[in-house]
């Protein structure tokens, strides 16, 4: 038994398009990894108890808290930040084209979390609902929008990429 | 001993239990994360050996056999809240799934499993599972143990975490004319609830045949309430008997917890009232001229 013991573990991981391979301390957080391994500091560091929802990223096209996510448990894994939504010429994601043009920020520090999880949301869902919105959106904190600019920036985002759909409804 | 913890991922359930019986103390098992990294990201918890289960997929998937709803400890609260036999056949545990905090982030990650070995009073799947009867399945290297949830949550002894693993949570499927509702009171819409209430109800016509009751977040253990709700059997659902129903429930609370979710007393009285509302939720799929008010 002593032999599956170990005080690291390789992992793979593919952050927002390129491959890393890893040797992660145990109890390591995937924030840590991210922000001080590979340098992606748009991840942001909030409250490492998983309330805020700064430090959002996407695991295999689903949004987690990566303050609580222990980076040894994710053997392969394909991660998206907030950095990886540029476009090859670093043009902004229609998501923070809307954030950016609505005033979906302002501080913008639970911005990247919060343009994660409205990408889930308008990936799986086209047309979603304020409703949809606010529970797809409720693990993040922001102290600055009072989130009603946040939610017409989604809303936007959702005309803008999918403007085949408006006619079929 | 090592100076900095160590990790293990077993690849099965035989090597897994194996490995935590040689560990004697100071193994904490991992899956999700989502409980216990926060005690670890603040120190509170500083373990000698993280036992990642993540990677055994016997823990893993919902199967239904004979009318009983099986669900892997690693089925995560998304997938509780959006697998079709969990929809179909346990519509409240469904719907318990959905009030969990934390947003996505934390129903993409957290399990099943996670949820129930913590057996934290704030939590929202518990009173669902008390309230439809649940057995949970935990295997050592003494072997496989079948227990009820309610057994479970007055057991100290069960190693859950440590020594012994959670593999599945085992629930009869709903009876389909089955009325059910839960309630939540809270202050936000993440927020832990103030007082939390499930409840299944069968009726009889227009009357009630039988009542369960579990009540979350007022005391440091859920209270299941039945017997004391005898005295509403037979009755069809008025504003007496949901005064009545409010009184057993606020009576069944002996200690009160006082935290930031609210003061004992009110959250005793809010006990009667979560109760009262998540009653009338499931009365509402009723018509309403069965709610005589």
């Amino acid at each position: 038994m002593e032999d599956l013991l170990d005080t690291s573990a390789l992992i793979q991981l593919r952050v927002d398009g390129e491959l890393h391979e890893l040797d992660v301390l145990a109890g390591r957080t995937l924030l840590d990894v991210l922000r001080d391994d590979i340098g992606k500091k748009g991840t942001h560091l909030g409250c490492k108890t998983g309330h805020c929802g700064a430090c959002t990223v996407m695991i295999d096209g689903k949004v987690a808290k990566s303050c609580i996510t222990m980076a040894a448990t994710l053997a392969r894994a394909t991660i998206t930040t907030i950095e990886g939504l540029l476009d090859e010429k670093g043009g902004l994601h229609p998501i923070q084209q809307s954030f950016w043009d609505e005033a979906g920020l302002q501080c913008g520090y639970c911005a990247p979390g919060i343009v994660l999880s409205a990408l889930e949301l308008v990936t799986e869902n086209h047309h979603p609902s304020s409703e949809d919105i606010e529970l797809a959106l409720a693990g993040s904190l922001c102290r600055c929008t009072g989130y009603q600019s946040i939610k017409r920036s989604v809303a936007e985002a959702c005309v803008r990429m999918y403007p085949a759909d408006e006619n079929i409804n | 001993m090592s100076l900095h913890p160590m990790y293990a991922r077993p690849r099965d359930l035989e090597q897994a239990t194996q490995l935590l019986a040689s560990l004697s103390s100071g193994a904490v098992i991992i899956a999700g994360g989502q409980e216990i990294m926060p005690f670890i990201n603040y120190g509170v918890m500083m373990p000698d050996v993280y036992v990642d289960i993540g990677g055994i997929s016997a823990l893993r998937g919902v199967n239904v056999e004979s009318d009983e709803v099986s669900i892997g400890a690693l089925t995560v609260h998304r997938d509780v809240q959006s697998t079709a036999e969990i929809l179909e056949r346990l519509p409240l545990l469904a719907y318990a799934a959905q009030q969990i905090g934390g947003g996505w982030q934390v129903h993409n990650r957290g399990t099943i499993g996670g949820n129930i070995v913590a057996m934290h009073p704030l939590y929202d799947i518990a009173p669902a599972l008390l309230a439809l009867d649940t057995d949970v399945e935990l295997l050592s290297d003494k072997g496989l143990q079948r227990l009820s949830l309610s057994q479970l949550q007055n057991d100290s002894s069960h190693g859950l975490g440590s020594s012994s693993i959670l593999t599945r949570v085992l629930v009869d499927t709903m009876l389909p004319n089955a009325l059910w509702g839960y309630y939540k009171l809270k202050n936000t819409a993440g927020a832990y609830g103030s007082a939390n209430a499930a409840v299944v109800i069968q009726m009889d016509g227009e009357k009630i045949a039988s009542i369960r009751i579990v009540i979350g977040a007022v005391s440091e253990k859920l209270v299941i309430i039945s017997e004391a709700l005898d005295g509403c059997l037979g009755c069809a659902y008025t504003l007496e008997v949901g005064q009545a129903i409010e009184k057993a429930c606020v009576e069944a609370i002996d200690e009160p917890l006082s935290d930031q979710q609210g003061d004992g007393v009110w959250r005793k009285a809010m006990a009667g009232v979560a109760a009262r509302r998540a009653t009338e939720m499931a009365l509402s799929n009723l018509t309403n001229s069965s709610i005589k008010r």
